[in-house]
């Protein structure tokens, strides 16, 4: 008979590394026309990252994501990046190309200023101009201010800036320390049917709540999400690297090392949670390894409510639920006969 | 299309010609139809819109995946290049003897050979340099690379490995973490200790906690060895010029570091390597050091030549790094309304032939072990260890998914035990904002009781009833 359970996972992750400095310096130049240019030394991995990073140079210049093109990956051109790791690209290197687009509109402000007959502290960049706060009609293209700075004024609207998350070392006996500048927060539930027959555990639906402060694309975080769990039902129900008595992976292949394909996965269902993080890019956080961090959780807490079995390792496969679940069969009986 | 097509074919009659056929056409570079592109690339609004952030952006590299125009390292090759195979040990735990490379060096069509002794600082790794690029004196795990051939096919690189000769002594091994641990157990890497990196983390008064508890839980979780799988494996192109700089197309994610390793294992200035890395097709933490990258450097310097080295998946799996597996032991004391009072907990980290990224896996892991929870009085003691497996490093969670899935299933545990709902007794316990993290961390931006609320009203979670 198929039993349905469900299971709640939450948990904690932080942003970055462990006390470790982990910085990243970045370049924004502003064209003669308005769009930019950034330069990072971060890699995209197919998460969309360097959408991110655009979205944020873009955000700070007041232009267009498609306005900024992000030149990455090549230590011969590009600043020292810590890397695509721990989470930290949106925070880390967001801030950092955050700051040098900030050196960047200061230029581009210096050189209006005159120009709108206002102090620089007055201006602020946004659709595209450079406009006096609180008096959007007076403004200026961006374009036009960046041209006139670097051919007129000789001053070329480039910034460069680096960011570290700050921290505290850890006590090495008490382990009491700042390890983390911040954390990101999330819960998932889970919705199983397992087959109390052949431990057979099919998952049906989860629904995931992320915390990745602000949001600065939120279709790459659905995306991560996605991911994140497809990796996390591996993590729960297939995935083994197993040895042979002499230290050899016996199934260093995809046919004998399961991973979910498409149709393993379940109706995902994914909120945003609302935060903003003074200490990120415009309160932004992250979300990268976070999506699949409780999705194993959740998924065994299920099991364990629709077939009262509590798996104590994974992956808790068909065998080894079933195995489970008759041993337990076999516990009830006796409670029965003893009776 | 259908006469790209007849590789994938099968034939019932492999004759020679056939097979001759299939690799050549194996070889050939991926070459996409011929399309004319628009002089004005459609964008979509989204991406001219303001203000930039919050907007469901469209990727740039969208279009060229959705094309087949991505270039992935596989689908770069440069004039002259060559193929790199590595020999892979096979055994666990050796000393190696002698490595006899003659008859590979004498085929026609290999154009170097190279063995760990020359390379010029044969280690490397993040945390400590005890990993060597090919082993030369000893195997530490079966996926250790003994030595590497240049030819100019794939196929010939292969057929070369089987002629190299690697005359092992073996040693003892261990490959179960727990027995490592113990003092007469064979140690991976001597005199070192098995047990290479510890971490503790101490608040409150533990035993109190547990004086003051209504019940107290144990449990214990055990977790797997996976991997990364990312679609597109570990692949790189080295190409030395005669100015003594090269350059290596990688599918690194951290190029700044992997630039220093790379400088550091060649004894070359820095500023000599050139490391660009294309859009890489998955990494999940799997590609945050140098693999191959050293001995394709050193091949393209020997040949003269650019020389182009992919993994395959077997090799994904036996020579690069996994996620840790882990014995984790709770014990929990809880008031008869399920708030938590002290918690205890002991991680054993199976760190695999080398450290790699264990390090801060163990100190994540032991931060995150105890849960978003407010518990004053907590010990945590966590341990990485060697064993002659694979070696273990950075995967998405850095020992997260590991430590939630166990402090998860004891909550639901203890729960059970006090008839609670399991949405009830987390809301009982999680963090505010302003909480006090188990290192003594004044918490910000806090919203797991948001993130459970949220999820609960979205699934349409109704109260357990007792």
């Amino acid at each position: 008979m198929k039993r349905r359970g469900r299971g709640i996972a939450c948990m904690w992750y932080p942003i970055g590394f462990t006390v470790s400095a982990n910085p990243s310096a970045a370049t924004v130049k502003v064209n003669e026309d308005g769009t930019a240019t950034v330069l990072t030394g971060t890699v995209e991995t197919g998460q969309g990252s360097l959408t991110v990073l655009g979205q944020i140079a873009a955000e700070e210049l007041g232009v267009a994501t498609d306005d900024v093109h992000v030149v990455s990956a090549d230590t011969d051109v590009t600043p020292m990046d810590t890397g695509a790791i721990a989470s930290r690209t949106t925070y880390v290197t967001g801030n950092a190309i955050r700051l040098a687009a900030e050196k960047a509109k200061a230029i581009l402000f210096e050189v209006a200023a005159p120009m709108l007959g206002v102090k620089p502290e007055q201006l602020e960049a946004k659709d595209r101009t450079i406009r006096v706060k609180g008096f959007p009609q007076r403004n200026l293209p961006i374009g036009e201010v960046a041209n006139h700075a670097q051919a007129v004024k000789g001053q070329p609207a480039i910034g460069s800036a680096s960011w570290n998350p700050p921290t505290v070392a850890m006590d090495p006996e008490t382990g009491q320390g700042k390890p983390f500048s911040t954390y990101v927060y999330a819960t998932q539930i889970a919705e199983v049917e397992v087959d109390d027959e052949t431990g057979e555990v099919d998952v049906i639906r989860i629904v995931a709540a992320h915390d990745c402060g602000t949001a600065i694309n939120p279709m790459l975080v659905e995306g991560q999400v996605e991911g994140g769990i497809s990796m996390g039902i591996g993590f729960a129900l297939q995935e083994e690297i197993l040895f042979d008595a002499a230290g050899r992976q016996i199934n260093p292949n995809l046919t004998n090392y399961i991973m979910p394909t498409s149709l393993d996965m379940p109706q995902i269902e994914i909120d945003i949670v609302d935060s903003y993080d003074p200490t990120g890019p415009f309160g932004a956080k992250g979300v990268g390894e976070p999506t699949s961090v409780p999705t194993a959780a959740a998924i065994l807490n299920a099991i364990h409510d629709a077939v009262g079995v509590r798996i104590t390792s994974l992956p808790a496969t068909a065998e080894k639920v079933l195995a489970a679940i008759q041993a337990k069969n076999t516990h009830d009986l006796k409670r029965i006969a003893a009776r | 299309m259908t006469d790209k097509m007849k590789v994938t074919e099968k034939k019932k009659d492999f004759g020679l010609d056939t097979l001759r056929e299939a690799g050549e056409t194996l070889r050939l570079p991926t070459v996409t139809p011929a399309v004319p592109f628009p002089l004005e690339t459609l964008v979509p609004q989204v991406r001219q819109q303001t203000p930039a952030v919050g907007q469901r952006a469209t990727r740039p590299d969208g279009r060229l995946h959705g094309l087949g125009q991505t270039k992935y390292i596989d689908d770069l090759a440069f004039p002259g290049m060559l193929y790199a195979k590595i020999k892979r040990a096979g055994i666990a735990s050796a000393r190696i003897r002698s490595i006899d490379t003659r008859a590979a060096e004498a085929m026609p069509g290999v154009m170097a050979v190279l063995t760990g002794r020359e390379i010029p600082v044969n280690s490397f790794g993040p945390s400590f340099q005890d990993q060597p690029v090919l082993a030369d004196e000893r195997v530490f795990h079966a996926g250790d690379g003994v030595a590497a051939v240049a030819a100019l096919t794939e196929q010939i690189a292969l057929e070369a490995l089987d002629r190299i000769k690697v005359e092992y002594e073996p040693l003892p091994a261990v490959f179960d973490p727990l027995i490592a641990m113990q003092d007469d157990a064979p140690r991976v890497h001597p005199p070192k200790s098995n047990i290479y990196a510890t971490k503790t983390i101490r608040k409150g008064d533990l035993e109190k906690g547990f004086a003051a508890s209504d019940h107290i839980f144990e449990g214990r979780f055990c977790t797997q060895m996976v991997e990364h799988v990312p679609l597109e494996p570990h692949c790189s192109i080295a190409e030395w010029d005669p100015n003594g700089r090269v350059t290596i197309w990688s599918t690194l994610g951290r190029i700044t570091l992997g630039r220093v390793d790379v400088a550091r294992t060649l004894k070359l200035a820095v500023n000599r390597v050139r490391i660009i890395a294309t859009i890489v097709c998955g990494n999940f933490g799997g590609k945050n050091e140098i693999t191959q990258e050293p001995v394709l450097a050193l091949l393209s310097k020997k040949t003269g030549r650019p020389v182009k080295g992919v993994f395959t998946r077997g090799e994904e799996f036996i020579a690069t790094t996994t996620r840790h597996p882990f014995v984790m032991e709770y014990k929990t004391g809880v008031t008869r309304e399920g708030r938590i009072l002290a918690r205890k907990v002991r991680l054993v980290l199976d760190g695999g032939a080398y450290c790699s990224w264990s390090e801060t896996t163990l100190g994540k892991a032991a931060i995150l072990s105890v849960g978003p929870y407010r518990i004053d009085n907590l010990l945590v003691e966590a341990f990485v260890v060697y064993t002659n497996k694979t070696m273990t490093g950075a995967m998405r969670g850095f020992g997260a998914p590991q430590v939630c899935y166990a402090y998860e299933s004891h909550m639901d545990d203890i729960a059970a035990a006090l008839k609670l709902d399991p949405l009830a007794i987390r809301l009982l316990n999680v963090f505010d904002e302003g909480s006090i993290s188990p290192t003594g961390q004044v918490l910000h931006s806090v919203v797991v009781r948001q993130s459970l609320l949220q999820a609960a009203e979205r699934f349409g979670w109704t109260e357990t009833q007792p």
